[in-house]
């Protein structure tokens, strides 16, 4: 193994990382906060990927319509969040957690339904945006300028979160709820409100990376189900609800996943399973999360 | 005039009209001949269903408006199956049944071929597949009333690429990318099968393998780029994840790099909706079940134009393939002199057809149509607005499984 072609994997695999990060982050926020291990979370995604497709061809002659898309898509996504939690997730908190993921699933047929009747069952493609659509010359290998801009989107929706969290008011509200919903409920906290800010939060990342995704890939129907579980295998390596964890999860799966492909490619689809095996036998609650 | 007398007057008409319209059915009082067709005609697949039915129907009108078969008119009746073997099942038992139909058509998903397969072989009709690619359908589960008019998964996804590469570039080292289930384990297995025997000294260096419906490939790509291999070959990645991949791979400069062999990119449904500017699969060979740009016939010129003004795009395979199937039949029927089911197998078993496409014989063991596939260089010419392969070269029975090969499948029978 050379330098270059290692450097190159280990680049690659933080690319796939960043972007699976993206996916899980709010998959792991909306658990930490909510408790519900929303099921949907892939077909928000997929949601935020038509809507992708749909607002930069309605504004194909506005210039820097991406750009645009990339602002008001996820927005729309939350709003759709909102709904779904004030309407349907709110009545469920109390009941037994079964029901969390048949409503969930529910929800997974719902969306895939509609998107399949708003937009089609053909694929969508959208173009990478200017300025970020060449490619520059990385360690002898020409890298997509686009895979370095996802890779600085996740690095700054991680610092966002942390920064949210831990500086601003709203952040220590969440954490608060988090800590001991009871007790946030009697020092006058709003609980109600701060489950549905954070679950359209948790909505709004699913529809950036809905929307991000799109110009290195395809919009199709399908593509919610092939997320979602590498999104569990992010949130279970590096625990349920954990933040750090999550960027620390999607890190190691991206790397392994490039070099399980560049070492060992006949088994690198594996490779995920068995360090999420790994990890669950020996730290249950994962890397950075906490034990109940 | 009072409105009573207008209604008169219009009813008059009516009735005037309606006797010349129907008078001449009657008199001519002949059974037609009738194909039940069922295809996916809703839902993820539909559009080849759409395009099955629309070159089915171009067939029955152009021998309808020349007489029909035996002085009987042709009639296709279209029935839905939801790609759900139980549907199609259904669907086919009530086609035979209630409207009488004299053969069976159709099916893109092989569940279902088989589902109905698994039937005409006990009611003795003849059922023909249109689209169904496991080659299990005519080798394994052959039975006598099983016939294919199209290719199979044999020279789509592996043979035929293999000859398109032994003809071409004949590179040595080859990496492949495949979805990880039985059809991409299938089609690198029989790529690699039909290539070292024609290019007995070369290797194919790694197996790629990602999960199905994989749409990012980042770590796939960068991999296949420092593997120093000549070419790389895609063993059953198509649709959504063809795409993402190939959007991926044009933007790592993938495509100048080495060869690529891309099955099935040659297809008209993938890549119809990709403009110049756009990322493709530059300059990579790929096989193609359909050029109807490259084909000089001019009865495929008067089809393409028919299947445009009917439904609006470009012919896929299927409608090619339903519109032969029509055809066959007919030939068949005539050739016989009645609709007789087992007279008609034996008919079609020692057929050839003259189709648009070229001379197609339908093999008499195997009940498999030997329907040419095509491959070339894809790229983008002034003549189409999606990239294509302009230059299309053709193999044919070559590209199929021996009849050999099939005996030992079946266990020697």
């Amino acid at each position: 193994m050379t330098f270059e072609a290692a450097a190159g994997q280990a680049l690659s695999g933080i690319s796939v990382g960043m972007v699976l990060f993206l996916i899980a982050v709010g998959l792991s926020i909306i658990f930490g906060t909510l408790k519900v291990l929303n099921l949907a979370h892939g077909s928000i995604y997929m949601v935020g990927g038509f809507l992708c497709f749909g607002f930069t061809s309605a504004l194909a002659q506005v210039p820097g319509a991406f750009w645009w898309t990339l602002i008001l898509a996820p927005v729309v996504v939350a709003l759709l969040g909102g709904v779904i939690e004030i309407l349907l997730l709110r009545r469920i908190y109390s009941q037994d957690v079964l029901y969390q993921y048949i409503l969930t699933f529910g929800l997974i047929l719902m969306l895939g339904e509609t998107c399949k009747f708003i937009w089609g069952v053909g694929y969508h493609t959208v173009s990478a945006p200017w300025p970020v659509n060449g490619k520059i010359p990385i360690w002898g290998l020409s890298f997509p300028v686009y895979n370095l801009f996802l890779i600085g989107c996740g690095i700054a929706v991680f610092l966002g979160l942390l920064a949210l969290m831990r500086y601003t008011g709203l952040g220590r509200m969440i954490r608060a709820v988090t800590f001991n919903r009871e007790m946030a409920n009697a020092l006058g906290i709003n609980v109600p409100r701060v489950y549905t800010g954070v679950f359209m939060l948790g909505c709004w990342l699913a529809g950036l990376a809905g929307t991000l995704m799109p110009p290195m890939s395809v919009v199709a129907l399908g593509s919610d189900m092939a997320v979602i579980i590498e999104c569990f295998i992010i949130v279970v390596i590096g625990g349920l609800g954990s933040l750090p964890g999550a960027f620390l999860g999607a890190i190691i799966l991206g790397l392994l996943t490039a070099f399980g492909i560049y070492i060992i490619p006949k088994l690198a689809v594996a490779f995920a399973f068995l360090l999420m095996i790994v990890v669950l036998v020996i730290r249950p609650w994962g890397l950075m999360g906490k034990p109940e | 005039m009072r409105p009573v007398s207008i209604f008169v007057v219009i009813t008059t008409i009516l009735i005037v009209v309606t006797i010349g319209i129907v008078a001449p059915l009657q008199a001519q009082e002949k059974k037609p001949v009738v194909v039940g067709f069922i295809h996916s005609m809703s839902g993820a697949m539909s559009m080849y269903g759409i395009s099955s039915q629309a070159g089915g129907q171009i067939a029955v009108e152009e021998i309808n408006a020349a007489g029909g078969i035996l002085g009987r008119p042709l009639k296709m009746i279209t029935r839905d199956d939801k790609l759900n073997p139980e549907t199609g099942l259904r669907e086919a038992k009530d086609l035979l049944l209630s409207e009488k139909a004299d053969f069976l058509s159709g099916t893109i998903s092989s569940a279902v071929a088989l589902a109905i397969s698994n039937h005409v072989k006990r009611e003795k009709k003849i059922f023909i597949v249109n689209i169904s690619q496991s080659s299990s359908i005519t080798e394994e589960n052959w039975h006598r009333y099983i016939f294919r008019i199209d290719t199979n998964a044999v020279p789509y996804w592996g043979y035929a690429n293999a000859l398109a590469l032994g003809r071409t570039w004949k590179d040595k080292k080859i990496i492949s990318l495949g979805f990880d289930y039985e059809m991409g384990k299938n089609a690198i297995r029989q790529f690699k099968e039909k290539y070292l025997q024609i290019v007995p000294e070369a290797k194919i260096i790694d197996e790629i393998w990602a999960p199905l419906n994989t749409t990012d490939f980042t770590a796939h790509i960068s991999k296949i780029a420092n593997s120093g291999a000549d070419a790389f070959f895609l063993s059953c990645i198509y649709g959504g994840g063809e795409l993402a991949f190939t959007k991926q791979a044009y933007a790592f400069g993938l495509y100048d790099k080495m060869h690529a062999i891309q099955p099935c990119a040659g297809d008209v449904e993938t890549w119809h909706g990709v403009k110049k500017g756009e990322p493709y699969p530059k300059g990579a060979l790929a096989t193609c079940r359909y050029p109807f740009w490259a084909i000089k016939d001019p009865r495929n010129q008067a089809f393409v134009e028919k299947h445009q003004k009917k439904v609006g795009f470009y012919p896929s395979y299927g409608a090619m393939n339903q519109y032969v199937i029509m055809y066959a039949l007919k030939a068949a029927i005539e050739k016989v002199g009645a609709v007789d089911t087992e007279k008609i197998v034996d008919a079609l078993e020692n057929m050839t057809l003259d189709t648009f496409v070229g001379k197609v014989p339908i093999r008499a063991y195997d009940h498999q149509a030997m329907m040419p596939t095509w491959f070339g260089i894809i790229d983008f010419t002034p003549n189409l607005p999606f990239p294509h392969i302009p230059k299309a070269e053709v193999v044919g029975e070559e590209s199929y499984h021996t009849v050999e090969q099939i005996k030992k499948l079946r266990g020697g029978k």
